[in-house]
């Protein structure tokens, strides 16, 4: 098996599905999750595999396929995600128009990201990139309507920073005559510290705009709660990422250690400012989120908000910091992936709902998605025994050691808007009164839970046993030059300060069961119904006894003054102006015939009155 | 003989917590009584309520409103154990106080997934109002640890109550600014007035424990008792040097919770927002200054 053949099945795979999509709708099905479960399997077959193989040429430039841990470790999350969501979109899909389309897009997403992490040159990247782009732009529009919107904020930004892309490898490539990236690294060391400024801000605004960091986030919250849920998992949990994997590839395989912290002096030193703004982007995505009623625009500006923790690891340099970043990107995949699912298991079953104010109560009905949310909800927030919290601890961890209380406090202050906005999804949805119109709502089919049941469990074992997932981290960072970590398989132990999660697993299993002791004494429980409850004497009225609207008004009261998106405000004037501008151009373009000779003959005046007047 | 003072120090802590929680709950309501010139009850009326709530029948809204209960009670009782006792601690390396902020989190939002299942207003507006209350505090919270964790260079709480021995109290060095931030949000961290807009009984009939009784209310008040206990021994631990052995510790814990009472007997309860104004107004400004200070002279 080669890297040739996997991209080549991943491709054809989706066109396949399509095709087959027109015999029947069961083949399709059948056939998406074959393609989508195969490549998981090929995956696996090549950990721990490195190669770089040359597999086709374009102008004289090699386009390269490789692998190494860094790839593989993107490429089975990219799969993993990729086979959960199609499965998922199986009954979520059901019914709904141009569903072979649907899936089509979904694996040529996939593929596109497949080939992003595989390529082995800058031209292979682009390519994959802008399929990936693409496709995913037709699956945020999917649903028209405020999604057309959504989608063409999404392709514009997307287009700004593929430009910007180009730009730099064109660069690169007059420079030093080659695209390879593992011919490019050594010859960049000589390069000057302002040229290297310049490739860096260039490949900071392309990765940066697709990991949606804080100056260009604005195109994310639309798109992810405009898109279908299981793309939206999709989206969030690592086509986004994909910046991630831009801006670890160029910072720690391209540039190199030394070169990337090195660049700039003191307080202006570039890693230091790309720190900063990861703790702006934790600090005021989470808060925003906090506000929002529409469950997925909080998740997405969750996506937007948790992306801060990445930069902020991987912007640190040390070990502990790459490390912290690069397993908080699977940790994120994981829970936002599960939490968009979720979202999407609502949906199905009440038609559509997605407003925070309007549900309530689907806990009694829905207990495998509430055990889900809550699962979700808890790496999020970064619950110890969840992976979350793990990522999060090292992250915390390097900032404090390296002496950067500031930005740590950004970081643990973030987790607190996390904790306030997803009480307040969970609340909303699961708990509280059950609305009377949601009497008969049921659970969701199996290929539903499925998909959910493996990503609850995924962020558990991942909290208890870090080891699994940080050895192969840890040699992704030896890749990169760093140090390498001491772990082992409950976390990692250091000099200054270890973590060890089955001290904290013991301890709370006890605990627990010693409270169950205790709770089980003394008289039995009686069960009461959800509206038998204390109303200070007054009457409980029926299915719509919910606190949800406004639930952190007195908060919001406060800050209501500050509460804007100014960077998306600050676009949107753009545009405004932009537009008005072209609006006044295009009034020359009368259709007019007369006019346009009187033009000809204006400019003609000009060049006469130029040529005799300076004589040129 | 290793093996069983280690079973001591995990099996001690957490009884000799709920022994000092409920005693603080009977003393609050002793000095209480004689601020407003009465006699009070007993001192051991808490320990008396709960023997009589055990008997009580208590009534369920479902299988996450006693999870949800029992859950924040065992991340209170894990929580003390990660805390330095007078000598004693069980989990010190576990993580340090990182993992003590992180496990911080189980017990409210326990409380907020066991009130939110028992489907009322104003459960939910109690808790609503908790979570924007720890939002407050949390900011100067977050600040004055890493505050100390910068200052000593680690994220162990033993390594820092050790480093304080001989009376090189945290309280009386560069970082006095960070103590009496923590003092001004030691109110907000317990509930209690001027920051008790959680339970206002006259306004929202208790907030969260307005559907708890019998022995879901039993574990509520012992769940109370431990966060007396643990918001107090860790000001303890981490101004006052901690306790050579469980005897000075606990002395010192009575000193402050006297302190915070007497705050609670003098102000009256501040709306939420007030509250929150407060909070992010002089502890975070003292607290900022403080972490300034510390960044400064190192």
């Amino acid at each position: 098996m080669s890297l040739t053949q996997l991209v080549i099945i991943s491709f054809a795979g989706a066109f396949l599905t399509y095709f087959s999509g027109k015999v029947s709708s069961k083949l399709r099905d059948v056939f998406a999750v074959i393609i989508s479960l195969v490549l998981i399997a090929i995956l696996s077959y090549f950990y721990g595999k490195t190669e770089e193989l040359r597999y086709f040429s374009f102008l004289g430039l090699p386009l390269l396929l490789r692998i190494n841990m860094l790839s593989w470790y993107f490429a089975i999350t990219i799969a993993v995600v990729g086979a959960l969501s199609i499965i998922f979109s199986l009954s979520y899909m059901k019914g709904k128009e141009k569903t072979d389309f649907y899936y089509l897009m979904m694996l040529l997403v996939n593929a596109g990201m497949l080939g992003i992490v595989l390529s082995g040159d800058l031209v292979s990247f682009y390519i994959f990139w802008e399929i990936m782009s693409w496709s995913a732009f037709l699956l945020i529009s999917y649903n028209r309507g405020p999604a057309l919107a959504a989608g063409m904020k999404y392709i514009v930004m997307s287009i700004i920073g593929s430009v910007a892309m180009l730009i730099g490898m064109l660069s690169l490539y007059t420079n030093y005559g080659t695209l390879c990236i593992s011919e490019i690294s050594p010859l960049i060391d000589s390069a000057s510290s302002g040229y290297i400024l310049f490739l860096l801000i260039l490949f900071f605004v392309a990765f940066g705009i697709k990991n949606a960091v804080w100056p260009f986030h604005t195109w994310l919250p639309p798109a992810h709660s405009e898109a279908p849920s299981p793309f939206s998992a999709v989206l969030s949990g690592i086509l986004v990422r994909m910046g991630m994997y831009g801006f670890l590839v160029f910072f720690y395989v391209v540039l190199g250690v030394k070169l990337f912290l090195g660049l700039g002096q003191g307080l202006y030193r570039f890693h230091y400012i790309l720190a900063w703004i990861g703790a702006i982007n934790i600090v005021i995505p989470t808060f925003i989120a906090m506000f929002q009623n529409d469950s997925k625009r909080l998740l997405a500006w969750h996506g937007v908000g948790q992306g801060g923790y990445m930069v902020l690891g991987v912007a640190m340099g040390t070990s502990l910091g790459v490390v912290g970043g690069t397993f908080h990107i699977i940790n994120h995949t994981s829970y936002i992936a599960l939490l968009f699912l979720v979202v999407g298991a609502i949906e199905y079953r009440t038609k559509g709902i997605r407003d925070l104010n309007s549900l309530g109560g689907l806990i009694k009905k829905m207990p495998i998605t509430f055990i889900g949310a809550l699962v979700g909800a808890c790496g999020l927030i970064g619950v110890p025994l969840t992976n979350g919290f793990v990522s999060k601890w090292l992250i915390y961890k390097t900032l404090i050691l390296k002496g950067y209380p500031f930005l740590a406090f950004a970081a643990l202050i973030g987790t607190w808007g996390t904790i306030l906005s997803l009480y307040k999804f969970l609340h909303n949805i699961f708990l509280g009164q059950l609305p009377e119109k949601y009497k008969d709502v049921e659970k969701v089919p199996f290929s539903m839970q499925f998909p959910i049941i493996i990503l609850s469990s995924v962020i558990i074992l991942f909290g208890i046993f870090p080891g699994i997932p940080l050895k192969v981290i840890n040699s992704i960072v030896v890749s990169f030059g760093l140090q390498s970590l001491n772990i082992n398989i409950w976390g990692i132990s250091s000099e200054t300060g270890a973590l060890n999660t089955i001290n904290i697993l013991t301890a709370i299993c006890i605990a627990l069961g010693f409270v169950w002791l205790l709770f089980r004494i003394g008289e039995k429980k009686v069960s009461i119904a959800q509206d038998d409850n204390y109303a200070a004497g007054a009457y409980v009225p029926k299915g719509k006894y919910h606190h949800t609207v406004e639930f952190y008004n007195p908060l919001f009261r406060m800050i209501k003054p500050y509460f804007k998106d100014f960077v998306d405000e600050f676009y949107l004037l753009i545009v405004k102006v932009g537009r008005s501008l072209s609006d006044k151009v295009r009034k020359l373009y009368c259709g007019d015939l007369s006019y346009y000779i009187v033009y000809i003959v204006l400019f003609l005046a000009v060049l006469i009155i130029f040529k005799l007047g300076f004589n040129v | 003989m290793i093996i069983v003072a280690k079973i001591f120090e995990i099996i001690l802590p957490p009884i000799l917590a709920f022994i000092i929680g409920i005693f603080f709950i009977g003393l609050f309501r002793k000095i209480m009584a004689r601020i407003h010139w009465r006699y009070g009850p007993p001192i051991i009326q808490p320990f008396l309520d709960l023997i009589k709530l055990f008997h009580q029948k208590g009534f369920s809204h479902g299988p996450l409103f006693d999870l949800g209960l029992i859950l924040s009670l065992a991340g209170s009782m894990v929580l003390i154990l990660f805390i330095p006792f007078g000598g004693m601690c069980a989990l010190g390396n576990s993580g340090g106080l990182l993992v003590i902020l992180y496990i911080m989190l189980f017990a409210p939002l326990g409380i907020a997934l066991s009130g939110g299942e028992g489907a009322n207003p104003n459960i939910s507006i109690g808790i609503s109002r908790k979570l924007i209350i720890a939002l407050g505090y949390e900011v100067s919270f977050l600040l004055v640890l890493l505050t100390l964790m910068t200052y000593y260079k680690t994220i162990s709480i033993v390594d820092i109550v050790n480093a304080q021995s001989n009376f090189h109290w945290a309280l009386f060095s560069p970082l006095f600014l960070s103590g009496i931030a923590y003092l001004m949000i030691l109110p907000a961290i317990l509930g209690i007035r001027p920051f008790d807009v959680v339970g206002a009984p006259q306004e929202i009939s208790s907030g969260p424990t307005a559907e708890y009784g019998g022995r879901f209310l039993a574990l509520f008040h012992i769940w109370h008792a431990f966060s007396l206990f643990i918001g107090i021994a860790l000001f303890v631990d981490l101004f006052l040097g901690g306790g050579s052995n469980p005897v000075t510790f606990f002395m010192k814990m009575v000193v402050v919770f006297v302190l915070v009472t007497f705050i609670h007997a003098v102000f009256p309860r501040l709306r939420t927002e007030q509250a929150v104004r407060y909070l992010w107004r002089w502890p975070t400004a003292i607290s900022l200054l403080g972490l300034l200070l510390v960044q400064i002279i190192k």
